[in-house]
């Protein structure tokens, strides 16, 4: 029984991971960028939320989609003045820029909130439902803020997915990512669809924080843990889809559950690192890596 | 007397300091298929390319329905009702049939009922696009995917249809096919600059051709004459042994 549990604590986690890649992947998928910012875009979402709720009183998963529009605006304007002059360069000299992009924001957030660990407690808390009272003999608890945030993190994540297959903007993100001289032909700006992509990439990562602000405790200093999650997702789902980072995600979660009780908490990073290695090692696409998006 | 609708002069296109077209002329009267011959290198693609606004010409003047598309964005050339069919066909490999067809109506988003009406048009000239509708357009045959690229061109609603090289790498019947639909097309109205290697398919399609070799237009002439010319038929037709 506490396997089950340990799955579910894993797929909750793994939900919410799924989101905050599904912008990473998007962006390194059609830009070719791989974005340092990312992890520290995540960290704004939950701070945001985090003020929003303290001073506001306005609820973190309501606040979610504002986190995600204001990051939206960030992440447009970050690229078009920012990244798009060197978005034709190698991808280290974008990684480059990126990470001093991101060194700035993360010490920006330094200077403003401080390193102090700050986390959202709801008022009332949302408490547990205990599985078993449902399903007799299954003795599994499921804190409710966790299935919440996965659900709404699964639902932004869902949105992608439309957005990219049913809608005019979507398929030139894809078109784009697949053949951007073709897509010019069609009419399409590629600099326009940049950085609509990249204000995409940083509104799911803005939700994903916004989502994670009632669990994980909020500090600049998390950024990074972020991004790390991010990459392993992507590495392990494959880069280059929705489903991708689904799957890459939930499995994350898992690993790192499952670690966490047989090697100790503190070796959770170290096994879904382990397994970042193996699958670059023995299968760098990942589990469902493909060209294109979607 | 047909107007004129495009009215290239004096064009001139490098890339870095490689001059591909020099001072190249050439004129689309409405209602035309006006077909650019040459060989492999002499610059048709190159021509495409700068009418679509992807390559700067360093010299000359292109002019659309009146209006001067020097300087402008691929985007603005599309808008203005030039569509461009590239080499290659190059769809969107991993998008469906109809996705790649609505991609060619990108700028027109929110004119929904003239979009229907287009979709519904192309699939009347390609019957066979409309059994394949939601099928990954990378699995179509070549001859589907060319007739697929040319729908997506007309999905923009163009008054000229840029073809870069239509019969590539396709079976005569197919050839043959595509023409048949590409007249059906010019009937109704739009004017083509068709690119093509297959200098007896462009000449039989065609009613006004130009010769382009090495970056400079050589002749222009209505395609009746081109294809009496001695010097096309050696160079292009392989018929020097007939005449001789």
């Amino acid at each position: 029984m506490l396997y089950v549990q340990v799955l579910v604590n894993g797929l909750l986690l793994g939900g919410l991971y799924a989101c905050i890649a599904a912008g990473f992947s998007l962006v390194w998928g059609v830009l070719n960028v791989i974005n340092i910012l990312h992890g520290s875009f995540v960290v704004l979402g939950a701070y945001l939320a985090f003020f929003a709720y303290t001073a506001l009183g306005i609820h973190p998963y309501l606040f979610a989609p504002i986190a995600a529009l204001v990051l939206f605006g960030l992440g447009y304007a970050i690229q078009y003045t920012v990244v798009n002059r060197v978005i034709e360069a190698p991808v280290l000299v974008t990684m480059t820029a990126t990470f001093g992009l991101a060194l700035l924001l993360d010490n920006i957030m330094l200077v403003a909130f401080k390193a102090d660990f700050r986390k959202i407690n709801l008022v009332p808390p949302l408490g547990v439902v205990d599985v078993g009272k449902l399903v007799p003999g299954l003795n599994v608890v499921v804190p409710v803020d966790r299935l919440a945030s996965m659900l709404f993190a699964l639902l932004f994540v869902a949105l992608l997915y439309l957005l990219l297959r049913r809608t005019a903007v979507g398929r030139a993100i894809v078109a784009v990512r697949m053949d951007r001289y073709a897509a010019t032909l069609m009419g399409v700006d590629p600099t326009v669809i940049f950085a609509l992509t990249f204000g995409i990439g940083a509104a799911l990562a803005g939700a994903a924080g916004a989502l994670l602000s009632p669990i994980f405790p909020i500090s600049p200093l998390a950024a990074t843990s972020y991004l790390g999650k991010a990459f392993v997702t992507c590495v392990l789902g494959g880069l280059g889809s929705v489903s991708g980072v689904l799957v890459g995600g939930l499995l994350l979660g898992v690993l790192e559950s499952f670690g966490a009780i047989f090697l100790g908490p503190e070796h959770a990073l170290t096994l879904s690192f382990s397994v970042l290695i193996i699958f670059l090692l023995f299968r760098p696409s990942g589990l469902m890596g493909k060209r294109g998006f979607v | 007397m047909a107007t004129t609708l495009l009215e290239v002069t004096g064009l001139c296109v490098g890339y870095g300091d490689v001059r591909v077209l020099h001072e190249v002329g050439l004129v689309v009267k409405r209602g035309e298929i006006v077909c650019l011959i040459g060989s492999n290198g002499a610059g048709k693609t190159t021509l495409l390319r700068a009418l679509s606004g992807v390559v700067r010409a360093s010299a000359g003047t292109i002019s659309f329905a009146g209006e001067s598309l020097i300087g402008l964005a691929p985007q603005q050339i599309v808008r203005r009702g030039i569509a461009h069919v590239p080499e290659g066909r190059r769809l969107f490999a991993g998008m469906s049939v109809r996705e790649n067809l609505l991609m060619g109506a990108y700028l027109r988003r929110g004119a929904r009922t003239e979009i229907r009406r287009d979709l519904d048009l192309v699939l009347t000239t390609f019957p066979r696009l409309a059994e394949r509708l939601s099928q990954d357009a990378a699995t179509l045959s070549g001859g589907e995917q060319q007739m697929c690229a040319i729908g997506r061109g007309l999905m923009a609603g163009p008054q000229l249809l840029l073809i870069d090289e239509l019969s590539l790498g396709l079976a005569p019947k197919l050839v043959g096919e595509l023409g048949q639909a590409l007249l059906a097309i010019n009937r109704a109205g739009l004017s083509v600059l068709l690119v093509e290697q297959d200098v007896a398919t462009a000449l039989r399609l065609a009613n006004y051709g130009f010769v382009l070799d090495t970056g400079h237009i050589v002749l222009a002439d209505p395609t009746a004459l081109l294809a009496k010319n001695p010097m096309v038929q050696e160079a292009y037709l392989g018929r020097a042994a007939v005449n001789a």
